[in-house]
């Protein structure tokens, strides 16, 4: 069961459009988990039409009437457009030792960038996936007791819990959750699950470890980081 | 001039609520018959409005109008995609701007993710508009499906691709991949068989 949401603002702002790519792609991968928050959406997008579109129009001058004029002349001499066809379906699920996951609708575009596993320390796995921004993306997955040391984050990170549990020590995650981290945040995610927890993250600066002799890692936290 | 615009004084007082019933008749005839006269009158209604809100958008009146002409486009190009029982004409309306505003912003600042407005929120993709509305649960049998047919021997999957995911008839596979039309038909079968198969004993 989801619990944790993104907060109704990014929600709002989601529905207008206004969230830079990476955090839309988040939040929609998070939506196509999450029914509460697709209903939110779908009332919130409703709200801001009405909203936008009441606005009676003013200033309008003979030019702009013109304008408009022409533009309605040239939209009507279009063609109707053809039925749109997808040749094939896109990959929708990730392997990982012989287990299948399935992956939300919008991070499946994704899957073909996928680089391939590479198995860090503390039964840790991930795949690096391209998004083309600047940051990282990677698909994690966090083997039945295994985690990363506990650390802080420089910039933001966005996680997506896709299937399995982890405990960050601040909270308990499951399938469809969703994380917003930053320098504020101190956490260590650990999963108990017995089948493990595959997550998706994007991070736009490296990790920072904060204790023990996990921060020794610093120097190469660009490992958590593509 | 076929049609002029009838900018109408009451226009500009009428909510989208309060003519959404009729606006969805008019883009319903444009679907339906091409109805020039009808599409007139969504213009007329939403053309106006749209430009208030880009050129609050996007600061200029050239990519302003460009953004209207944009969606008026899709309107008229796509008015069959439109459908009255997911949403009001205004919301449908305001989302095809939105997407595209997000696009030609992306485009404008030279942003290098590789996404755009149609993988998120899936608006005008015929394949895919309806992913979103469904159920948790039916999305997820989607999937399972998704997944079934991936395992299928390639044969009978480029089969099953040909005829329900591009529509084709039996025969024109036939004829494209050079094989009988009886060979189509069984591997047909067959296919619809093992993923019948898949789907019991999943259950």
């Amino acid at each position: 069961m989801t619990k944790f949401h993104p907060a109704p603002e990014q929600l709002k702002q989601f529905a207008q459009g206004a969230l830079s790519p990476v955090e839309a792609i988040m939040i929609s991968a998070h939506c196509d988990m999450c029914a509460r928050c697709q209903h939110v959406v779908k009332t919130e997008t409703a709200q801001q039409a009405n909203h936008v579109l009441s606005d009676s129009p003013s200033n309008y001058t003979e030019h702009i009437r013109q304008d408009l004029d022409s533009m309605l002349a040239s939209i009507t001499q279009l063609p109707k457009a053809r039925p749109f066809r997808s040749s094939r379906i896109p990959p929708s699920t990730i392997e990982l030792d012989g287990r299948r996951f399935s992956v939300p609708r919008t991070l499946r575009k994704f899957i073909p960038t996928m680089g391939n596993w590479s198995g860090l320390v503390g039964r840790l796995w991930q795949a690096p996936v391209d998004i083309g921004a600047s940051g990282a993306a990677n698909f994690i997955y966090m083997g039945p007791g295994g985690g990363v040391p506990e650390h802080t984050h420089r910039g933001f990170e966005f996680t997506l819990v896709i299937d399995g549990e982890f405990d960050d020590g601040i909270n308990h995650y499951a399938a469809g959750d969703f994380i917003a981290m930053d320098e504020e945040h101190t956490h260590t995610p650990r999963s108990d699950d017995p089948h493990g927890c595959l997550v998706f993250s994007v991070l736009d600066q490296p990790l920072h470890f904060t204790s023990g002799i996990a921060r020794l890692l610093n120097p190469f936290s660009h490992v958590f980081f593509r | 001039m076929l049609v002029g615009i009838p900018l109408e004084q009451s226009n500009s007082v009428v909510k989208p609520k309060d003519c959404a019933g009729e606006m969805s008749e008019y883009i319903v005839a444009v679907a339906e018959g091409r109805c020039k006269r009808s599409f007139a009158r969504v213009f007329s209604y939403f053309a106006p409005r749209l430009r208030s809100y880009a050129l609050k958008q996007m600061g200029n009146e050239a990519l302003a109008m460009e953004l209207v002409q944009d969606t008026m486009s899709n309107v008229w190009q796509k008015a069959h995609l439109f459908n009255a029982e997911k949403g009001s004409p205004s919301t449908w309306i305001f989302t095809i701007a939105r997407n595209i505003r997000f696009d030609m912003l992306r485009k404008l600042q030279n942003r290098k993710e590789d996404i755009c407005s149609d993988d998120l929120w899936p608006v005008l993709c015929e394949q895919t508009a309806d992913a979103n509305e469904t159920s948790l649960d039916e999305q997820i049998t989607l999937e399972q499906i998704g997944f079934m047919f991936e395992s299928l021997p390639i044969k009978q999957k480029a089969v099953i691709e040909a005829i329900y995911i591009d529509g084709k008839s039996q025969q024109e596979v036939a004829d494209e991949l050079s094989i009988p039309l009886g060979t189509v038909k069984s591997r047909t079968r067959l296919a619809l068989q093992r993923l019948k198969g898949m789907l019991q004993d999943h259950d």
